[in-house]
């Protein structure tokens, strides 16, 4: 009996052991579909994620800024990823949401395919970009990987920065 | 560190203030040289100034200060008559007071600027005629040697003390003034002279009291009860020669003011803001509600309650922005003194009449508007007013007039600056832009005279002959009309030779909140800042004639160059323009613009807010404003928009583009697409059940903004419609309107299929652009056949 107990508080030891050192190097992320591929981006920079509504658009920007939209009060430039990504349009759907990403004072809304889930990641299980996308410029952060599949991490402070 | 700061702060608003009102004191002064209470004022200005920045232990200001005091005490003592040329030391010495203020703002320190010359000179002229002035110099010696009791006062570390040794330093310095002071009274009272009770001196006070606290944060309760006695003993000095001149100086009434920090008016406005968007939307929702429930008893309550929450809102809006309003006099304030040096330094006899300085504007604009009006100012005296030789020679009065005024009209402000001077010359303003290239011979033989007095605002356009100290390097007037367009406003000027010249400023009151005309072009809407819109006009597209690849039309006496928002905000032309187009007609300092919309949806108030820094800098669009509705619209800029005009290519209203031909290749029948729109669902299921026989794709809709949508979303190549009458939301004459705005579905056959028998209904239908009425009931071959003649159907695949 006495055997048992022990082994149990031992389990719950090393459980809450795991517990801390997750809560160290564990990384929360958001997935989502853009396209074919699944992106991710830190939990904590996003300010909120909307279902889709009309938004005003602007003239002489890049096709891939759709425009504005009122955001209680503030208006907020609406960037679709896919045709920043490269991808044809697609009409939005049920699934399209609009994820808000803040950085800073920066803020914009910007259209995804469709949400996957709260993901943490342990960071010893993030790899750098890969090697073919050069240094400062890429948007992206690194790769996560997970038993069946691998995450592409993208950096806000890129998404949010005007290049054009 | 903090509360020095503060303390400083404090010392430069209030001397900023002070020195503004000084320099209009004094060349009021020049005129009226033995005004005693000007003096007074004057003295008490540069008296503020050294107390304030003894304390604050700026050395060289306080030297200055002490010795302009000396000259101005001298003055209202009758001691010294102030001569033109003892007015410009006085003048150079607010100056270099000016100076000092500047630098301590930027460095908080006040060295690097030498008044040596200048207090050289006050000397000279405060000892000029010294002989027989003997109370004077005991006066002065009584002020140095208070001097020298604030100069060791200071001079301790504080800093590096222990908090006991300051406050016994604090009880030391106070007993040493109030000994002081008591001496001053006694000697006083001895001398038969009734001491005045001390006016108030808040800006003193609180500067010794704040210093006292920096100093020492426990020595802080005892601190104000001491602190009064030496204030009052320096104004009771002060009072002292006021005492023997009886003072007739009224205590002016106090106006009861607090000074608030601009970012908290800031924000207040940014939320009166959303009130006003909060309001809109609620007139809105109001007006959806009328209609929905027309007649019920609650409406009427409903309309109360919105109609007042306006109206208070509308209120609040204006009380707020009147706390934003300054006089425009501030502005103004400054101009006597220039037009004093200018007129001096140019040998002309200039007088300044201002009026209207009561004229409120938003701070904003205050702040923007001083720089053109000098270079309107000096240009008037430069180019304006003839020499007095030459006024002599036209005969015309000696000394030049310029004028300056400033009253509200409706909206806006309007700031006037008329002189008597010698006028603009049309011909001569053309042949100097010919002669600097600024505009080519034909464009000149083409040139109202009006169109001419605008060419002064051309960069680089001088008619100076050689470049002076005050004007002829040509930018000047560029810069006035770049600043009055920054702020949506409207230069006019009128001009005759010999007689004078009149600029006109017309800027809007406030910039936050402002009226705005709403355009639509297309689907979409864009707002216009009504101060730049002129007037709207409505035309037939064969008013408009193209000259030389551009767009123009007559308006009355003048041709207007016209531009199309479409081609502006590079908006696709879906619809169909109709035969008619409205032309905003745009005024924007000095040039015009006519804007063609496809409608005008009405004017409305509007909150300007940012596009934020992603999308910041596009051209043509001030900022986006949120609508009754919840959805963005973007504000036309309209200063960028005339500099784009110039640069778009017209298109040819007439042919915007061909329908885009739906005649596409069919190789099997589902090629052939037909959507049904009927609310009923049996409906839609008897005519589906007829048609699907045939093989081809059907589409369903429930009514016909749902149709409306399908058909816009272009996810399907329609060739053809059923469509029932009766259906909510938008009935079937509605949607077949609607449909033929589109170019496109401009030749889609639309069959309705109706129980409606009359004639009438027939003929609704075939005005709204049916091309077949099926009435209900109907057999299923009939319809089929109709269909298939409709979309010419390929027997084939039957």
């Amino acid at each position: 009996m006495s055997d048992k107990l022990k082994d149990i508080i031992n389990k719950q030891g090393q459980q809450q052991e795991s517990v801390v050192g997750q809560l160290d190097d564990v990384v929360q992320l958001v997935g989502f579909v853009i396209g074919n591929e699944e992106y991710a981006i830190p939990i904590l920079s996003i300010q909120e994620i909307i279902k889709p509504f009309t938004w005003t658009r602007v003239p002489q920007v890049p096709k891939y800024v759709l425009g504005v939209f009122n955001l209680r009060g503030a208006v907020i430039p609406l960037i679709d990823l896919r045709t920043k990504f490269g991808l044809p349009t697609k009409k939005q759907n049920e699934d399209t949401r609009f994820i808000v990403m803040r950085h800073g004072d920066d803020v914009a809304g910007f259209v995804i395919d469709r949400l996957t889930m709260a993901i943490r990641i342990k960071k010893e299980n993030i790899g750098p970009a890969p090697d073919t996308v050069n240094g400062e410029n890429t948007i992206i952060d690194g790769v996560g990987k997970q038993e069946d599949k691998i995450i592409t991490i993208l950096k806000v402070n890129k998404l949010l920065e005007r290049d054009f | 560190m903090d509360e020095f700061q503060e303390i400083l702060q404090d010392f430069l608003v209030e001397s900023f203030e002070l020195v503004e009102k000084l320099d209009e004191d004094l060349v009021e002064l020049e005129s009226h040289p033995d005004d005693l209470e000007l003096l007074n004022g004057i003295f008490r200005v540069a008296h503020t100034v050294k107390g304030a920045s003894s304390f604050l232990n700026f050395d060289t200001l306080t030297h200055l200060t002490h010795h302009m005091e000396d000259v101005l005490n001298k003055a209202r003592h009758g001691e010294l008559t102030i001569t033109p040329d003892v007015m410009d030391v006085i003048l150079e010495s607010i100056d270099l007071m000016k100076a000092l203020l500047e630098t301590i703002r930027d460095t908080s320190a006040d060295d690097g600027i030498d008044v040596a010359a200048c207090v050289a000179r006050l000397d000279k002229i405060s000892n000029g005629d010294l002989s027989g002035l003997a109370d004077a110099t005991t006066a002065e010696e009584a002020k140095k040697e208070e001097e020298s009791v604030t100069e060791p006062e200071e001079e301790p570390d504080y800093e590096n003390m222990d908090p006991d040794d300051v406050e016994a330093e604090i009880e030391r310095l106070l007993a040493q003034r109030q000994a002081e002071d008591k001496a001053k009274r006694e000697a006083k009272i001895a001398a038969g002279e009734e001491v005045p009770s001390p006016p108030p001196e808040p800006e003193e006070e609180k500067e010794a009291k704040k210093e006292e606290e920096k100093e020492k944060e426990t020595a802080v309760e005892k601190a104000p009860a001491p602190v009064a006695t030496p204030t009052s003993g320096k104004s009771s000095k002060k009072e002292e020669p006021k005492a023997a001149t009886p003072a007739k100086r009224a205590p002016a009434t106090v106006e009861q003011t607090i000074r608030v920090d601009v970012k908290r008016l800031d924000h207040l406005m940014n939320l009166i803001g959303e009130l006003v968007l909060a309001k809109n939307r609620l007139i809105k929702i109001n007006d959806d509600v009328e209609e929905r429930y027309e007649g019920e008893e609650f409406l009427e309550e409903l309309n109360q309650v919105v109609s007042i929450v306006s109206l208070v809102t509308t209120d609040l809006q204006i009380a707020v922005m009147k706390t934003r309003m300054l006089p425009i006099g501030k502005v103004f304030n400054k101009f006597p003194r220039m037009i004093r040096d200018l007129s001096r330094e140019l040998n002309k006899k200039i007088e300044l009449v201002i009026s209207g300085e009561d004229t409120e504007l938003d701070k904003s604009i205050v702040e923007e508007i001083g720089d053109p009006l000098v270079h309107i100012i000096r240009n008037s005296c430069d180019h304006g007013i003839e020499t007095p030789q030459e006024r002599i020679a036209k005969g015309k009065p000696e000394e030049g007039v310029i004028s300056l005024k400033a009253y509200n009209e409706g909206n806006q402000i309007v700031i006037q600056i008329d002189d008597n001077g010698k006028g603009l010359d049309p011909e001569m303003l053309k042949d100097k832009s010919l002669q600097q290239g600024i505009i080519t011979e034909k464009e000149a033989e083409n040139m109202s005279d009006k169109e001419a007095y605008t060419l002064i605002f051309k960069p680089g356009f001088s008619t100076a002959a050689a470049v002076t100290s005050v004007s002829g390097r040509g930018v000047g007037m560029d810069v006035v009309k770049t600043n009055i367009e920054k702020l949506n406003g409207i230069i006019d000027i009128d001009s005759e030779v010999n007689v004078g010249t009149s600029i006109k400023l017309k800027i809007p009151l406030t910039l936050a909140i402002i009226q705005a005309l709403l355009v639509g072009v297309q689907e979409e809407h864009y707002a216009i800042p009504l101060a730049s819109v002129l007037e709207t006009v409505r035309i037939s597209k064969d008013e408009i004639y193209t000259v030389e690849g551009r767009s123009v039309m007559r308006l009355r006496d003048d041709v207007l160059s016209l531009v199309h928002i479409g081609d502006i905000f590079e908006v696709e032309r879906i619809l169909d323009a109709s035969e008619h187009a409205y032309v905003v007609v745009l005024g924007l300092g000095t040039s015009k613009l006519g804007l063609i919309v496809d409608i005008l949806v009405g004017q409305e108030e509007i909150v300007i807010k940012s596009l934020g820094d992603y999308l910041k800098g596009i051209e043509g669009i001030a900022g986006a404003t949120i609508r009754g509705d919840g959805g963005v619209t973007l504000i036309v800029d309209v200063v960028a928009l005339m500099s784009m005009a110039k640069d778009v290519k017209t298109t040819d209203l007439a042919n915007a583009d061909d329908g885009t031909s739906l005649t596409n290749e069919k190789t099997k029948a589902s090629d052939y697409t037909v959507m049904i729109v009927d609310d009923s669902k049996t409906d839609r299921t008897i005519m589906r059940k007829s048609l699907e026989p045939m093989g081809i794709t059907l589409v369903e809709a429930a009514d016909g903004q749902e149709a409306l949508n399908i058909l816009k979303s272009g996810d399907y190549n329609f060739d053809a419609m059923l469509v029932d009458i009766e259906m909510p939301r938008m009935d079937g004459y509605t949607l077949a309107t609607e449909i033929k705005k589109y170019n496109r579905y401009k030749n889609l056959p639309l069959i309705a299929v109706t129980s409606r028998t009359s004639k009438s209904d027939r003929m609704r239908g075939v005005e709204s652009g049916m091309v077949e009425y099926i009435t209900k009931p109907y057999s299923s071959d009939y319809l089929a056949s109709v269909v298939q003649r409709n979309v010419n159907f390929k027997p084939e695949f039957l």
